[in-house]
This record gives C-alpha cells, sequence and structure tokens, in this order.
C-alpha cells in the first residue's frame, strides 16, 4: 500500500443539506472554528456566502468548497471537504451536482421546525447520488425545541432508514455537538472510492469568474490526479485546455503541486468562456482519456423568463455590460437582445426559478445602478403550428395567433407541499385555483400532511410562494421539480392604452383565467397612470376582441393657485420634483406610464 | 435699489383648517410687543447694511395683520418708512380679516399711510365660513368693506376661495355676484389647496371633506374668469384681477421676478440673485434678533438657468406672458435655442399662444398651467 492511498482514506467529502434557514451556515462556521480553519480574527457569520446578498438574504446562491483538517478522536489525521450547496429549490440541479461530488451529507432539520418539503426533496436527491447521511436536529437550546417530534418525522421518511441513536442533538448557536458531528463524518462516511492510477476524471460542481485568473472551476477528483502543465479536455464539448493552476480551498485558494482522486479543489487552465465548463461535466486527461463520462450532466435550461429594459434608453449599455459580467459567474443566466416598442432595447432573459430572477434583477439594480423595468415573469410554452411546426414561446411578443396554433403544451412541476394539517384545506383550495392536479396526500404525523400536487410551472411563478405562506400562517414549505409538459387551453392577452398596444403587458394566461385578469390589470392601470391632457382608454383585448375597458379621465385642471415671495422657491421645487418623477416613466405614444406598472401586474390577485 | 418690503405679522385669532402659512395662534400681550421690537432691530439693521435701499411698495402680511392695534400698525410703519427711502407714491397694502376690524382701527390704518386694503372675505355664504373656520360672517365683509370705503380707502382687494367643502357651483356664482356689486378694484380668486400639515390634508385624507369634484372646480374657474371679465376687471395674474391701473404693484415684484425684502418671521427675501427664508418660530426669530443677528435660517443662490426658469414660470402667470425682448434684456441670452422645442410642443398642445414678441398661457393653458412650468424646469 503505497502512502497516497493511505491518504485517500483519510479524505471525507460531504455537504450539508437544509430546509431554508434551518442552520446549515452555522453549522459550517461551527466546523470550520472547530478545526481551525479559520482563526477567530475572521470570524463572522455565513463565512461561505460572501456575496452581499447571500448575507442579506441568508441564503447560499453559488456553491463553495472548503477543506478542513481534523485529528479524530482515535488519533488520526483527517482531511474534510465541506461543499457547500445553494439552499433553494431554483438552484436544485447544482445542488444535485455538488452531492454527486460528496459520499455523504449532513441532514440538518430545525428542532423546531420539524421536516420540510426541502428537508424531503434533499433527502431524496441524497439518496439518489447514495450518500450516506448524517441526521442532526439543531436549534435544541430554543425553548420551542421538540427533537422527539422531529425524530419521529424523520422516521417517516422511508429513503433514510433511521436509526435513533444515529441522530446527533445539535445547537450551532451554542456550539453544542460540534464534536460529535466531526466524529460522525470521519466514522460514518465513506472514504472516496476512486483511484490515483486510474485515467483522469474530475466532476466540475461550480465555476467563478476572477478577472486576474479568469474562469476558474471546482471540482472533485474522482479518478486519477491532475497537476499544472498537463493538457485536459471537458468530455461534453470535447474542448482542450492546457492546466496552469491547481489547488485547495483553505479557505482561500491555496495552491497544490497536484489534486488526487478523492480530492475537492479547483484547477485554473485558461478557460475562456464560462458556457464552456458546464457544471456537471467531467474534465479528464488528453493523452489518457477516461472512456466514459460521470453520470448525471445535463445541460441547464432556464424554466422562467422575463425582459428587462432600461427605464432610460440611454443606459442600454450599461445593462448590456452588467448582463455580461453578471452572466462570467452564472453560466445559468440566459440572454437574449431583444426589442420592445414600448420599452426600447432590452434584454430577454432566461432564469432558473423566480428566486433567481429576482437576485438578479436586484444585482442590476444595487451593483450596476441601473433603473429597470422587468415584464411579467413567463415560461417556455411548446407550440405546434398547423404545420406542424414546433415553436418555443416564452415571450407573448412572439405568441402566434390562434388561427395558427394547433396545440399548444406548457411545462408542468411535480410540488410537494408539507404543512400542518390544519391548513391544509386553504392550501389545497389554492392549488385548485391554480390548476393543480391532486396526487397524494399523506400524515407525517398527527398533525403534518405532505401534499403532492402536479401544477402548472406559470401557476407558481409569480405569487405563489407569498400565498402559500400566507394560507399557512408561514408554516408550510413547498419544493418542486419539473416533470414534463402537457396540453393546455391558453390565450395571449393583449393591453392597449389609448388605443396602442403595450407590448411589454402582454400576457399568456389560461382561457378560464383571462377575462378576469384581463379586468384587473386594466382596473390597475387606471389607478396607476397618472391622468393626461385628454382621456386615455385602456384596454385588454385577446385576438383583437375587447374584453375589458377602462377610462383615465382627462386632466382638467393643474395650477399652482397661489405664488408670491417664500412661495417661489416651493413651488419650484415642487415642479422640480415632479418632472423628476416624470423621469422614471415610459413615454408609450403621448401617455407616460410609470414604472410600477410594469411592475405592478405581477401584484395582481 | 428698488425692493418691495414685505413685513409678516404671523398671529391670529384661530388657525383656519386648510392655512399652511406660517401663523400662530395670537400670543401674550409681552410676546407680540417682543416681536414688533424685534422687526424694528430686523428693519434697523437692514436700513445699514444697504445703504441704497429704494421702496417701491410695502406690505403687511399674515397671519391676521390686523389683529395688532391700529397704533401698533401706525408706528410700525413710522419706522419703516423713517428708515427706508420709499418713491412717491408708494402702495402700501395691508392684508385685513374683517372679523379683526371696526370702523376705528380702519380710520388709523387709513391715517397711517395705508392706501391699499386686502380683505379675506374669501366667502358670501355663512355656512362656507363656519365650515372653513373663518371668524366672521358674510356681514362683517360687506360692514368692513364700507367702513373702509368711509374711512377714504380707494383701493381695494377682496379676496375669494372656491372648491370649498360642500360647495356647489351655484354658490359660487353667488358669492361672486355679491363681490362683483361691491365693486372693488381688485380679485384674488384662489382655488383651496389642500396642504399637508393642515387639518384639512387630515380630514381629506378621512374623506370628510366633501370637496366638489374635479369637473365642478373646473367649471367654478372657468365661470369666475368669464364672469369678472365681462365686468371688466382685467385678469392680469392666474389667480388675481383688478379694474384697469389697480393692478397690485407689490405682487407683480414677485411674478416679475424682481427683488424683494422680507421682514419677520418666515418672510422671505430676494436679494442679488440670493432668495432665503427667515427662522419661522416667532420665538426663535425674536431670539436671533435679539442677539442683534439676522434671522436667515435657509437660503439659496440661483443659478442663472435657475433664474431664467424661475422668471419664465413667473411671468407665464401673467397676462402678458413672456416676452422674449425682455427676457433678453435681463439675461442677455435668447430664449429660443434655450426652449424653442418646448415652446413648440406646448404650442401644438395648445397650452399656449405665440405671436412675434411673446407666448402666454391659453384659455386651456391658464388651467393646466402646471404642465407648462413643468417644460421650464431645468
Amino acid at each position: 500500500m503505497t502512502k497516497e492511498d493511505d491518504f485517500t482514506n483519510n479524505i471525507r467529502n460531504f455537504s450539508i443539506i437544509a430546509h431554508i434557514d434551518h442552520g446549515k451556515s452555522t453549522i459550517a462556521d461551527r466546523l470550520l472554528e472547530y478545526t481551525g480553519t479559520i482563526s477567530e480574527r475572521d470570524k463572522r457569520e455565513q463565512v461561505l456566502d460572501d456575496m452581499e446578498l447571500e448575507r442579506e438574504k441568508g441564503i447560499t446562491i453559488k456553491s463553495k468548497a472548503v477543506r478542513m483538517q481534523y485529528r479524530a478522536k482515535n488519533k488520526q489525521n483527517y482531511i474534510l471537504n465541506l461543499i457547500d450547496t445553494p439552499g433553494h429549490v431554483d438552484f436544485s440541479y447544482e445542488v444535485s451536482r455538488s452531492l454527486s461530488a460528496c459520499e455523504g451529507a449532513l441532514l440538518v432539520v430545525d428542532a423546531t421546525q420539524g421536516v420540510q418539503a426541502q428537508t424531503i426533496a434533499n433527502v431524496s436527491l441524497a439518496f439518489k447520488n447514495e450518500l450516506k447521511i448524517v441526521p442532526i436536529i439543531n436549534k435544541i437550546d430554543l425553548k420551542t425545541s421538540d427533537p422527539e417530534k422531529v425524530i419521529k418525522e424523520l422516521f417517516a421518511i422511508s429513503e433514510l432508514k433511521l436509526k435513533t441513536e444515529e441522530v446527533i442533538l445539535a445547537s450551532a448557536k451554542e456550539n453544542i455537538g460540534t464534536c460529535e458531528i466531526l466524529e460522525a463524518i470521519v466514522e460514518r462516511i465513506p472514504p472516496p472510492e476512486g483511484s490515483p492510477d486510474n485515467p483522469l476524471k474530475a466532476l466540475i460542481f461550480d465555476s467563478v469568474y476572477n478577472p486576474y485568473k479568469g474562469t476558474i472551476v471546482y471540482v472533485r477528483i474522482v479518478d486519477g490526479s491532475v497537476k499544472p502543465d498537463t493538457s485536459i479536455i471537458t468530455m461534453s464539448n470535447q474542448k482542450k485546455y492546457e492546466v496552469n493552476e491547481v489547488g485547495i480551498f483553505h479557505p482561500q485558494m491555496k495552491s497544490t503541486k497536484k489534486l488526487s482522486a478523492g480530492e475537492v479543489g479547483y484547477i485554473i487552465a485558461g478557460f475562456k468562456d464560462i458556457k464552456d465548463v458546464r457544471v456537471g461535466d467531467t474534465i479528464t486527461n488528453m493523452s489518457n482519456p477516461a472512456q466514459n463520462s460521470l453520470p448525471g450532466y445535463k445541460k441547464v435550461t432556464p424554466l422562467v423568463f422575463c425582459s428587462i429594459y432600461p427605464i432610460d434608453n440611454k443606459e442600454y449599455g450599461n445593462l448590456k455590460m452588467a448582463l455580461e459580467k453578471l452572466k462570467l459567474n452564472d453560466s445559468s443566466l440566459f440572454t437574449e437582445p431583444e426589442s420592445s416598442q414600448a420599452l426600447g432595447f432590452g434584454f430577454r432573459c432566461g432564469f432558473l426559478g423566480l428566486l433567481h430572477l429576482e437576485i438578479i434583477q436586484e444585482r442590476l439594480e444595487r451593483e450596476y445602478d441601473i433603473n429597470l423595468i422587468a415584464t411579467t415573469p413567463s415560461v417556455m410554452y411548446r407550440i405546434t403550428t398547423k404545420n406542424n411546426e414546433i415553436l418555443n414561446v416564452s415571450n407573448p411578443s412572439s405568441y402566434p395567433s390562434k388561427m395558427e396554433i394547433e396545440k399548444v403544451e406548457e411545462p408542468y412541476v411535480k410540488l410537494i407541499i408539507i404543512s400542518p394539517s390544519k391548513y391544509i384545506g386553504g392550501i389545497m383550495e389554492l392549488l385548485q385555483n391554480r390548476r393543480g392536479q391532486f396526487k397524494n396526500m399523506e400524515y407525517l404525523d398527527e398533525k403534518r400532511a405532505k401534499l403532492d400536487y402536479q401544477i402548472p410551472l406559470s401557476e407558481i411563478i409569480l405569487d405563489f410562494y407569498d400565498k402559500l405562506k400566507s394560507k399557512s400562517s408561514g408554516y408550510a414549505s413547498l419544493d418542486y421539480e419539473i416533470c414534463g409538459y402537457m396540453a393546455s387551453d391558453l390565450q395571449k392577452v393583449e393591453i392597449m392604452v389609448n388605443h396602442n398596444i403595450v407590448d411589454a403587458l402582454s400576457f399568456i394566461i389560461h382561457s378560464d383565467k383571462a377575462y378576469s385578469r384581463g379586468r384587473k390589470i386594466v382596473e390597475k392601470l387606471k389607478e396607476i397612470i397618472p391622468r393626461q391632457m385628454y382621456e386615455v382608454p385602456i384596454q385588454a383585448t385577446i385576438e383583437s376582441r375587447i374584453i375589458a375597458r377602462e377610462t383615465i379621465k382627462a386632466l382638467k385642471k393643474d395650477v399652482i393657485a397661489k405664488c408670491y415671495g417664500g412661495d417661489i422657491t416651493r413651488k419650484r421645487k415642487l415642479l422640480e420634483k415632479q418632472k423628476a418623477g416624470k423621469k422614471r416613466m415610459k413615454k408609450l405614444g403621448k401617455v407616460e406610464i410609470p414604472q410600477e406598472a410594469f411592475l405592478g401586474i405581477l401584484k395582481i390577485e | 435699489m428698488d425692493l418691495g418690503l414685505y413685513v409678516h405679522l404671523p398671529f391670529c385669532r384661530s388657525k383656519c383648517p386648510y392655512c399652511d402659512f406660517n401663523s400662530y395662534p395670537l400670543p401674550e400681550k409681552q410676546i407680540i410687543k417682543n416681536y414688533m421690537h424685534a422687526l424694528y432691530k430686523e428693519i434697523n439693521i437692514y436700513s445699514k447694511k444697504y445703504k441704497d435701499i429704494l421702496l417701491k411698495s410695502i406690505y403687511f402680511g399674515g397671519g391676521t395683520p390686523t389683529v395688532l392695534s391700529g397704533f401698533a400698525i401706525y408706528n410700525l410703519l413710522k419706522y419703516c418708512r423713517n428708515h427706508f427711502e420709499t418713491t412717491n407714491p408708494i402702495e402700501i397694502t395691508i392684508e385685513a380679516n374683517p372679523g379683526t376690524i371696526d370702523r376705528k382701527k380702519i380710520e388709523i390704518l387709513f391715517q397711517s399711510g395705508i392706501n391699499r386694503l386686502s380683505l379675506g372675505g374669501q366667502s358670501f355664504n355663512d355656512t362656507i365660513l363656519k365650515r372653513i373656520g373663518r371668524i366672521h360672517s358674510s356681514e362683517d365683509i360687506i360692514r368692513s368693506y364700507f367702513q373702509a370705503r368711509e374711512a377714504g380707502f380707494c383701493n381695494i382687494n377682496l379676496d375669494i376661495m372656491y372648491a370649498l367643502p360642500d360647495q356647489s357651483l351655484e354658490d359660487l356664482q353667488t358669492t361672486l355676484c355679491k363681490a362683483v356689486d361691491l365693486r372693488p378694484e381688485h380679485i384674488s380668486i384662489y382655488g383651496l389647496t389642500i396642504s399637508p400639515g393642515t387639518k384639512f390634508y387630515l380630514d381629506a385624507q378621512k374623506n370628510l371633506l366633501n370637496l366638489p369634484f374635479e369637473d365642478i372646480e373646473f367649471e367654478m374657474f372657468q365661470w369666475a374668469i368669464n364672469y369678472l371679465k365681462k365686468n371688466y376687471y382685467e385678469h392680469y395674474e392666474i389667480s388675481n384681477f383688478a379694474l384697469p391701473e389697480k393692478r397690485s404693484v407689490h405682487n407683480q415684484i414677485y411674478w416679475n421676478n424682481l427683488p424683494y425684502l422680507g421682514i419677520g418671521a418666515g418672510a422671505f427675501s430676494y436679494i442679488n440673485g440670493y432668495r432665503y427664508g427667515n427662522i419661522k418660530k416667532p420665538d426663535d426669530y425674536i431670539q436671533s434678533l435679539s442677539k442683534g443677528k439676522l434671522p436667515i435660517e435657509q437660503g439659496e443662490r440661483l443659478s442663472l438657468k435657475k433664474k431664467m426658469s424661475e422668471t419664465i414660470i413667473l411671468w407665464l402667470r401673467t397676462k402678458e406672458g413672456v416676452n422674449y425682448e425682455k427676457f433678453y434684456q435681463r439675461f442677455k441670452i435668447k430664449l429660443h435655442p434655450l426652449f424653442g422645442r418646448q415652446i413648440e410642443e406646448l404650442k401644438k398642445s395648445k397650452l399656449i399662444d405665440e405671436d412675434s414678441c411673446s407666448f402666454r398661457l391659453s384659455e386651456k393653458g391658464i388651467f393646466l398651467a402646471n404642465k407648462v412650468f413643468e417644460e421650464f424646469i431645468v
């Protein structure tokens, strides 16, 4: 047995899976402190989340890895690689890739809240990846905690094959159970299996862009080894690169001589375009390539689409640059230039989900200081035309007329909701209003139930989550995955302001809801659009047939009555303010429409 | 330096629920005394600071200047005239609330040299007067008016308000007929503005005011303009009407964006391109002057751009509008290259009328003046 084999035996690769807010990042913080990976001096909360938004929202957006050294009770030294994964359903593909880079997972459940939808979704993901699961009940220091009950709930998850003695009771906040967790990682999670002598297989689980070093890929070496100055290829697209640097995360990047089977680290190899190094892909050696790539790679496809326009057309260049910069670090963000009659030049963008969309929008406004209009989010519809062509349409403006359509299909998701049973009635009503199809219901214990539904994705991307939370006093949790396309009866509704179609306000909707939504939007626009000097009709139409109309009455009188000594400054400032407000409006034809008009549409029941 | 002098007397018998002026309920006698003393001091400081002041007008506004005794006003005016040169003749106006003057006080005011009286009548409907918190009746207005005439005033303004709670078009018509029957030289007609910080603002939010709809408000103003014109009142500023030769000298200084000096709590001055306001609270105002310090609280030096845009907006309030030659004379810049596009657009939307030497609000534009003003904000 060589020394290197020994070394592989003492590696443990794991990730932490948890429902949002169950304490994933705090547990990670404790492990890093305990193993001395971060000094007292660098201590701060959510060590691994370095994006401002991540800290603010308390969520992890990008995957990260960190290497810890741990001297176990058996007097042996171990290398523990923690791969931190995004915690939101939007990023579940990344989660699944990160998990496949591990042999084990810490499953963290909040002792006060118990098993949630994402707990179950995560367990089944971990199970699919054949990971050893270490269950941890966190926050046991809280008065309202009920570990017994949580254990019962965990028993109900059949995939877990839980043994009571395996559950670790912890409080990351109070630093209870940290040592037990570390010992469990060493004892229960198996060492990596690959061999450094096999041809190289490295799994890409994330990538980031660095302005000095170019694209850096995060990898788990499954077989073989990699060191600088060797030639490698990415197997899905057969692109060739020369390795410049390899290294580990400690927690900052630290270059090493090589990375061998079982290790987690990074590779820098002159990757030009982040799109060429896809999460889930396998890297192998040019001279001695592996026969098969690692399983599970798939191209990430955006699920939710919307158009993004700068309010001020002069900012188009800035928007373009900002999106390009964001894409450097986010290969799942899809963008395509687009122009709208109403809004000028902008981009059609595709996202993994609504959170992803919100994050991008917020970063554009915050980090790049661009005032945006984002149109109503939409999904990708599949349309079969009368001449048997198949069109993929996410943008209402390219939706064909009814005459040309043979069949429309829309994406459906499998939805899991977990909620206290007393709210189930209200939630089922909500799901029914959203065209959900009931599949199954089971009780996790006497007080909580799990619902399985099939539902059009378009019905849950708008305000579904907020509605679910309000129906369940905040207790329900959800998770979903795409399950395919199904035929649907859909229609495009167009909105006309002052007899001009405002393309950016058009939307695609199920026929049963077209009328009431058209009506509500027209009413809402009447409230939002300031009165003009003439009457402005607002109409909703389907195939040129008017289904709703409101009229904004003409502004007849707008005049400052008094203007004497002290008023002059005051009145001028008032006019200045009015004028500044106008700058945040889009002039469509003769009518000025405020930004809220485009956003307001989202908030309609 | 030619100036208009404004003197602010901030006290009122009671505060009207719509009023957002710098006014306060009548305090104890000593504070009024101190306030008058502070006014003297402020006048004194200015007379030393600027030796070349020539007053073209004096205006006592409030508050309610006439809550002061006739003699207090007499002395104050005398003090002004002793410290500043004035043109001869000079327009001297005082605002008066019909509930606060009697024959004797009016006589003293006239004898002190005041030659223009501005009566805050507001309405000839007693229910409405009560509704808007006025302390006088319609009879009080008429009595005060004739007392002023008898005392010798031959230049009287009557303030009228419209778009008041519970007011109908007919009601405004009756009020205006009564006003015109008195033949005052000048009538100001103001639409009620609901300003933040007033009682009416809170009431309006609770929907308690029963204000006339905008259509009615529009008709009221339109009717008022036509009726007053028919009765030979010249519509010379958005809210102001005068018989021939009886325009307000003092207010025209404002609408010409010419310099004025404001004395008293919260009063504004515009001197040498600098517009500034005094401390608003009478106590703080008094305190500042007791230390011999000018009570200036907030000021702004106007850039050329702002001066131009203000001047255009103010000129637009007047019948004459914006005269290209006059603009050039004041700023030594031609107007058209700056605002030609705006002028064309406004002409297209029929909000202004233009001829070869000037442009002004059109009949339609008067009602939508803010839309026009906005175009000249830079």
